[in-house]
């Protein structure tokens, strides 16, 4: 069945297209990875598809509904977890939870468990009582998953949830995700962390600049660039190193340098390695090689030209 | 109703605004308890106690600040990041924002009342009618929460907006000669007369407790009227922001 879907949907801010004729169709069951840099629409995408804000072009339909502002009764299918941490600071945690459990129509003994089974969802219990004001940022991103939890929505979107938290509540997070696709929730998930996205995404679709530029399982997408060959090369002192000459051997595609570490990617059985590196050691010294399997980092590069996230500085 | 769920939670938020709670409550204990003790024996040209009208006035200036509370929580769930997730709620947004409005009014009421009974049982001050009171109180709270809606609504910067809502109290307070005293000439005694919250809602109590009612009802009217004309262009202004 499907959950949502979005037709050449165009969304602009000004004269800067931010979403620029984007497709997307969402079955029941799927978790869906969307990846991109930072203002590719990741955000956007979801605030239209949500119904949340007006777009200039296109269709968007969500459990069927047709026409945004969508009706109550769907919006009550959908669980959304933003981006920024919205929770409310004044009330404790259990009493966000009752507020949106509330807003949701639950009651009584039905809302108490929900209340309940979302904190311990979180591993939040043990705080239920507490002002999240002295929560870490990671609780404080816990609670604010647990906030679209409650009501048990069929359709789960997070928007960057583990962005800028510890390792033990990332963990805690993509297991909690987890157990939701064993229940069998479907889920549009979308972060910078490859990493998240091959653990627990049935589907990824990789935009940039406000277009959906590949889709495809995590298989099916690193396929796509099983014909070429990367090799990473430590060396002394990169910056000696006349880059356009290492672009122009033979069979190399595309040349990233990151430090000292300089990746080189080749088209498939090139055979261009003699060549490379007798060209980098004229001008600097190797300190190892290193030829890797590709990763969706990787396709993600190729498609895009782009890390997925800065390595310096984040967090 | 869902929106009606909220607003226990609505009301715990701002009764947790500690710095309110001492702004609205506790600086004007300790202004009561001061002047109180500053003007022991002053009487008024009719002999009374000035004090009386003195507590009276006070109570009624810090309820031109009452609206501080929801326009401060339509800001933040409206206009700021938790938008999305207000928005994504399967309820009547525009209620919702009402809700705050209705929770910031009953707030700031009830602070008003603590105040009142305070000035009442310890300094003896006296009000009169207490629903009369009640009413003009109230009338003050809701004209305070719509001007500082429309200022939400009307102004983009947040900020201005809440010196503009400042401005709309300590003008009165000043033009009301609760500062310093303002010339005795013909506009300010009108604005004094006709237009000033503050000295409308105190002429409507005074002239309740001396059984002037005509005098008092025709005052509170005028504080009805504009709520009631504010109220729809607040509704105006606030269709284009929030839907
Ligand atoms: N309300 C707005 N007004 C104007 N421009 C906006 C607005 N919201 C987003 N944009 C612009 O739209 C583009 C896409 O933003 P969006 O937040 O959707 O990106 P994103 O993929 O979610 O990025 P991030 O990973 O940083 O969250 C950006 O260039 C951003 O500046
Ligand atoms: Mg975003």
């Amino acid at each position: 069945m499907m959950i949502a879907s979005m037709q050449g949907v165009v969304k602009r801010y000004g004269s800067n297209i931010v979403l620029d004729y984007v497709d997307l169709a969402i079955d029941e069951g799927e978790i869906i990875g969307l990846l991109g840099p930072n203002g590719a629409g990741k955000t956007t995408l979801i605030q239209t598809l949500t119904g949340m804000i007006p777009f200039e072009k296109g269709q968007v339909t969500l459990f069927g509904d047709v026409k945004a502002p969508f009706s109550n009764k769907n919006k009550e299918k959908i669980g959304l977890v933003t981006q920024e941490i919205t929770i409310f600071e004044e009330l404790t945690a259990k009493e966000n939870l009752q507020f949106f459990a509330g807003v949701y129509g639950l009651k009584g003994e039905e809302k108490k468990n929900s209340v309940q089974e979302a904190l311990e969802f979180v591993g939040l219990s043990d705080r239920a009582n507490k002002m999240p004001k002295k929560f870490s940022g990671g609780m404080k991103r816990r609670l604010n998953i647990a906030c679209a939890l409650t009501h048990r929505p069929r359709f789960i979107i997070m928007d960057e949830p583990t962005v800028g938290i510890d390792p033990q509540s990332r963990n805690y997070i993509l297991e909690a995700v987890k157990k939701l696709r064993e229940e069998g929730t479907t889920i549009l998930y979308t972060t910078h962390y490859m990493e998240e996205v091959q653990a627990i995404a049935s589907r990824v679709v990789i935009m940039d600049q406000g277009q959906i530029i590949k889709e495809g399982t995590v298989d099916e997408l690193i396929k796509t660039i099983q014909h070429e060959e990367k090799v990473k090369i430590d060396v002394t002192d990169a910056g000696q190193i006349p880059l356009n000459k290492l672009e122009s051997v033979t069979g190399v595609k595309q040349v990233n340098v990151d430090g000292n570490q300089i990746m080189i990617i080749s088209e498939a059985n090139s055979g261009n390695l003699d060549r490379i590196l007798s060209l980098i050691k004229a001008h600097a010294g190797v300190l190892g090689i290193q030829a890797d399997k590709p990763n969706l980092e990787d396709v993600f590069l190729t498609l895009t030209g782009k890390q997925l996230r800065d390595k310096v500085g984040e967090e | 109703m869902r929106v009606i769920s909220t607003m226990k939670f609505t009301f715990f938020r701002m009764v947790r605004e500690y710095i309110t709670l001492l702004l609205l409550l506790v600086v004007p204990i300790v202004l009561l308890t001061v002047f109180s003790f500053v003007l022991e024996g002053v009487t008024t040209e009719t002999g009374e106690p000035l004090i009386n009208e003195q507590n009276v006035i006070f109570v009624l200036v810090f309820q031109m600040f009452g609206g501080a509370l929801a326009m401060a929580y339509i800001h933040t769930d409206f206009f700021t990041e938790r938008k999305q997730r207000i928005y994504a709620l399967p309820f009547n947004q525009t209620l919702y924002a009402f809700s705050i409005m209705v929770c910031g009014i009953v707030y700031s009421v009830l602070l008003g009342i603590v105040l009142m009974t305070f000035s009442e049982f310890v300094f003896g001050a006296d009000w009169g009618n207490w629903l009369w009171a009640i009413y003009i109180i109230f009338l003050l709270a809701l004209l305070s929460n719509i001007v500082c809606l429309i200022f939400t609504f009307s102004v983009n910067n947040f900020k201005i907006a809440e010196r503009l809502s400042e401005v709309y109290g300590v003008g009165f307070v000043i033009l009301a000669g609760l500062i310093f005293p303002v010339p005795g000439n013909d506009f300010f005694v009108f604005v004094n007369t006709y237009v000033n919250p503050i000295t409308l809602a105190a002429d409507a109590i005074y002239g309740m407790n001396q059984s002037h009612a005509g005098e008092a009802w025709f005052r509170s009217n005028i504080l009805l009227i504009a709520s009631g004309v504010l109220f729809i262009v607040m509704l105006i202004l606030g269709k284009r922001k929030i839907r």
